[in-house]
């Protein structure tokens, strides 16, 4: 056998030459990484085009990963005969929005339509990969929708997406824990939110609430709650990031004290043990969106009848503000073969009144109509799992006082990303979160800076 | 007809016939030769050349050269992932090769009760997907309901938490010895089932134990078989990817997105949109893996020469 | 170097097993079953696992049975949700998988074969090449092949996962040295006296001898791409292509994101029970033909 000895030697010798040499052979690649299609530029449609294209048969691919919106589609279809839509899931969260910049560096094989959430507008807005609903009409629908969610997918001149829910973001609590510390429902503002931390450990030994250590999403509604809007984006190349602003900073001080002294779990949520957490007492209430209430229903069935619905405690009782946390809207894309038909469906799915009746009542998705917001069928649902509650009203009371300027950078995914392994290790570790705030900042920087981006930081 | 005279026979028409059978043999290697040009030296050059070219968000497309792969070189995220690749290796695979190596020879041996029944108990979490193994073990470490910590409970102790930062490199290194010891160990025991049976019976004659006759004569006579088990460890250990991309979704504040070179390529590409530079990490880490493997072999051999 | 004939090994075996088989020993047992209990208990755990519902999952012992029996109900939902998706990810994963090691161990039979039993220009350097490539890491040339595919147009298509999985540089290796065992020259030298062309020397007598490597070739390359997940995962964005391994992580996922999802712990856990079932079976039902094949090619480097 020793005589075979230097053979692999050799072959990574004669490995890396073949490779060397066809290196230098190929440097005339043609480019095929070209993307992001022109800025579209359509006339404005008038309602003859409209009929035309509703008649003319159709197919739109709309990548969602809505439960059941194949409901919603049926309805469309039978209304619309000859247009086809073919729902695909392509997966949930970071994944989808890989899915489709996979497909538009392709340049083939992607959607027409997409579920988006709002944080991820402006990063498709970004390299032209939507369509501009202004121009399909969209402007007609507008007065529809909630101000705050409208502002969400839309500027002066353009209109991304339209809504289709939203998140609001509120409080869920244990009576029976909270009235066990003594406490007379959810406290009003952040400082009796403190004290009563206090009371709930002292009294049960659990923990007011999870500030969960992996949810930008969350977090960040605490800050647009707050008022510190730390993000700006002007359409093109000017970024505004000040993740540590001073307001920014009150905020996670005040957490800075709940987490050090042990009166918050740190637990990353949506995982087997935060789902414990919350169906066995270890957490006492949860700062969750709109869609939330049904979700814990789903997943806490045990505890039926022991929640109830706040708003979030305040930072000034008398002027109640909120943030928002997750919801979604449906975009077009730039690139669709049929923009006028994909622009119709995107409207109509969100604006038929049997369509968002049936998503606010079937599916639960929190609306963003007025109309469903303000309607009796909606608000006056009582849940037994929250005590026979109108938990619908609290939360179409908290939509109210979501503030309308937030906004979002074109680089969400690297902000959401990057939270983990800054301010969200340092809440995982119950460490120095003004420091981990920092370095996100630095972090969120950095990069925006690498890519081209001018930033401004203030 | 006898050798011989197939020969003579043979003779006479060799040059036309080598020259048949050399086209046959192209013939017979051609497909496998295209499609190892196409599929792994040809994606090899293009993230080589694709490495060559910068784009940012704002900006668009510029030509590099070689300022990619050089930073790469000078990387932290990138440096940090090899390092905790390089510790995981150290540890983690002298623990699976001995395991495997260990009851490859115990099974060898005949000294095992029901020993085909407990070869294919240890083999069969190879036939277990890593995204199964990964979820499973996910779950096994939780630390409150899982059995590990209802184990540690019943006793009255404070189960450690699997997936803090301090113990989540070792939890994974617990996946990979789950998946792929029997893997180890089935290359192994073939390797010692073809040992002549010639020289163990003169190791007994001598009086040799089952200890010492492993030791000096099945051991080096599989030595080819353990370093081919090592190259896989290698290459294996440096490109992980599957059991630290799920253990993120349950412990994400303790694996970034550069826990391993290979996930740091992909959220490269994927999450900071960054395909050229993500080919330029995956060159490098390549070329990389390749260096170590032949370090791996060369000191292999030093030591047997020695 | 020494060859030893896939004949005598077999021989060797089952006189020393017949030998030894006299003299177990009480600790070498208990520790090789010690070891044996650790590869099987978390396997253990997941089957019982299949049969809890969600809530039993996780307010009951590991290792006990649930409060109800929920295996069926677990099923039901593993093969109905997302309009039953689950059936069309097994059917993409022995798709892919079969399709991908049928045509890996035709190229490496032919190339095997080809480099055992005759000699042509640039042998030792081509598969000097081919031995090294044994070393390239597969999954950091998935991100390339991925760039490069998506150029042409071929992401998102079975392709995109089938085409990269049938380079099996191991498998040629591994065929070489069968082919040189199993296939005796004196066969080949008969059938070209008889006037048996080259190729049908191969498929006639090479072919057949040449079986049970072949089928150890198969069962690696069918366990590497049904247990791929990287490249099926940046390959595929449709759902309905998906592999059990992307599409069982998805489900996972979905159960970890935020609005709009919900908690599908106990169908991930009965679906990647069912996922495994398969593929043990296959390696129990075969284990004489791989075992054997591995045998011979293992020591000979």
């Amino acid at each position: 056998m020793s005589t075979r000895t230097n053979k692999p030697i050799r072959a990574i010798a004669a490995l890396t030459a073949v490779g060397a040499l066809t290196l230098a052979a190929c440097s005339s690649d043609p480019d095929t990484e070209n993307s992001s299609p022109e800025p579209v530029t359509s006339p404005a449609v008038d309602d003859a085009a409209i009929a035309e294209a509703m008649s003319t048969p159709t197919t739109i691919d709309f990548w969602t990963w809505v439960p059941d919106i194949q409901n919603e589609v049926d309805l469309f279809e039978a209304e619309y005969p000859d247009i086809t839509v073919n729902v695909q899931n392509v997966g949930q969260g970071g994944e989808h929005y890989t899915k489709v910049r996979t497909a538009l560096e392709a340049g083939d094989g992607g959607p027409d339509v997409m579920q988006m959430e709002y944080q991820y507008v402006s990063s498709f807005v970004l390299t032209n990969s939507l369509l501009n609903l202004k121009e399909y009409g969209a402007d007609g629908v507008q007065d529809q929708f909630v101000p705050w969610v409208w502002s969400q997918v839309s500027d002066d001149a353009h209109v991304w997406a339209i809504p289709q829910d939203s998140g609001p973001v509120g409080t869920l609590y244990r009576e029976d824990i909270f009235a066990e510390a003594g406490l007379d429902g959810s406290p009003e503002t952040w400082a009796e939110f403190a004290s009563a931390a206090q009371q709930v450990k002292e009294e049960t030994g659990s923990y007011i609430t999870n500030f969960a250590s992996n949810e930008p999403g969350a977090f960040l509604s605490l800050l647009w709650q707050a008022g510190a809007s730390p993000f700006s984006f002007d359409g093109s190349e000017t970024l505004g990031i000040s993740l540590n602003n001073d307001r920014s900073k009150e905020v996670v001080a005040y957490w800075q004290d709940l987490v050090q002294n042990d009166l918050v779990g740190v637990d990353p949520d949506f995982t087997d043990t935060w789902y414990q957490g919350l169906a066995n007492g270890t957490y006492a209430s949860w700062q969750t969106a709109a869609w939330g209430p049904l979700f814990l229903q789903g997943t806490a069935a045990d505890t039926s009848g022991l929640w109830r619905a706040a708003p979030l405690p305040q930072w000034d009782a008398s002027a109640p503000s909120a943030g928002n946390w997750g919801g979604s809207s449906t975009a077009v894309l730039a690139n669709t073969d049929a923009p006028i038909a994909a622009s119709e469906f995107a409207k109509w799915l969100n604006t038929n009144a049997e369509s968002t009746e049936m998503f606010a009542n079937e599916q639960f998705l929190f609306p963003t109509r007025t109309e469903i917001l303000e309607s009796p069928e909606f608000t006056s649902d009582e849940l037994e799992f929250y005590g026979g509650q109108r938990v619908n009203e609290v939360f179409a009371e908290i939509s109210a006082t979501v503030d309308s300027d937030f906004q979002w950078l074109p680089i969400a995914d690297y902000v959401f990303g990057s939270f983990n392994e800054t301010i969200g290790a340092a809440i995982a570790e119950r460490g120095d979160l003004l420091a981990g705030l920092d370095e996100w900042q630095a972090d969120v920087v950095e990069y925006a800076t690498a890519q081209g981006f001018t930033v401004v930081e203030s | 007809m006898t050798i011989s005279a197939q020969k003579a026979a043979q003779q006479g028409r060799r040059t036309s016939l080598a020259r048949g059978r050399s086209r046959t043999a192209y013939l017979l290697l051609t497909p496998f030769i295209l499609v190892f040009l196409a599929m792994l030296v040809v994606p090899l050059v293009y993230s080589g050349y694709l490495s060559m070219f910068k784009r940012t968000l704002v900006g668009g497309e510029t030509f590099v050269g070689l300022q990619n792969i050089i930073s790469v070189f000078t990387d932290q995220r990138f440096l940090e992932g090899v390092g905790r690749m390089t510790v995981f290796f150290v540890v983690q695979v002298p623990i699976m090769l001995g395991l495997a190596l260990f009851i490859a020879l115990a099974l060898d041996s005949g000294r095992v009760r029901a020993a085909r029944a407990s070869r294919l108990a240890v083999f069969i979490p190879y036939a277990v997907p890593g995204v199964v193994a990964t979820l499973m073990w996910g779950y096994l470490y939780g630390p409150d309901f899982s059995p590990i910590a209802q184990a540690f409970k019943a006793v009255g102790l404070t189960p450690p938490d699997l997936l803090s930062s301090n113990l989540i490199l070792a939890s994974m290194m617990n996946i990979v010895t789950w998946e792929f010891v029997g893997y180890n160990m089935i290359i192994m025991f073939a390797a010692l089932r073809t040992i002549p049976l010639e020289s163990l019976e003169a190791a007994q004659i001598d009086g040799a134990g089952q200890i010492r006759t492993a030791l000096s004569i099945k051991i080096p006579a599989i030595r080819q078989a353990i370093m081919l088990t090592l190259i896989f460890s290698v290459i294996g250990t440096f490109q992980l990817f599957n059991e630290p991309s799920l253990l993120s979704k349950i412990a994400p504040n303790v694996i970034g997105t550069s826990y391993t070179p290979n996930l740091y390529a992909y959220s490269l590409a994927f999450v900071n949109q960054d395909p050229n530079y993500a080919a330029a990490v995956a060159f490098v880490l390549g070329a990389l893996i390749m260096t170590v493997s032949y370090v791996v072999q060369l000191r292999g051999r030093r030591k047997v020469s020695a | 170097m020494s060859f030893f004939s896939t004949e005598t090994a077999r021989k060797s075996k089952s006189l020393s097993d017949v030998r030894r088989r006299k003299r177990t020993s009480k600790l070498t047992t208990v520790l090789v079953w010690a070891c044996a209990a650790y590869f099987l208990l978390p396997l253990l755990w997941l089957a019982i696992s299949s049969t809890k519902s969600n809530s039993d999952l996780f307010s009951t012992f590991g290792f006990a049975f649930g409060n109800e029996f929920a295996l069926f109900d677990n099923i039901a939902s593993v093969f109905t949700f997302q309009d039953g998706v689950f059936l069309r990810w097994v059917g993409n994963t022995v798709l892919y998988a079969g399709t991908s090691a049928l045509i890996a161990t035709a190229l490496a039979t032919a190339a095997g074969y080809a480099f055992a039993k005759y000699d042509f220009g640039g042998k030792a350097a081509i598969f000097a090449v081919v031995l090294g490539s044994i070393m390239i890491p597969l999954t950091a040339l998935a991100l390339p092949t991925y760039l490069m595919f998506s150029g042409m147009g071929l992401t998102n298509t079975p392709w995109a996962v089938i085409l990269p999985s049938v380079v099996s540089p191991f498998g040629v290796f591994l065929m070489r040295v069968y082919a040189t065992d199993s296939v005796p020259d004196q066969v080949i030298e008969a059938a070209r006296i008889d006037g048996s062309s080259e190729l049908s020397i191969f498929f006639r007598f090479g072919v057949p001898l040449m079986a049970p490597g072949m089928v150890t070739v198969f069962l690696f390359a069918l366990v590497a791409t049904w247990n791929n997940y990287f490249l099926p995962l940046i390959m595929l964005s449709d759902s309905a292509l998906y592999p059990l391994t992307v599409g069982l992580a998805q489900w996972q996922s979905m159960s970890a994101a935020g609005g709009g999802s919900q908690a599908l712990f106990s169908t991930v856990i009965t679906g990647s029970f069912i996922s495994i079932v398969p593929l043990i079976v296959v390696f129990l039902y075969l284990q004489k033909f791989w075992q054997s094949g591995l045998a011979a090619g293992s020591v000979k480097e």
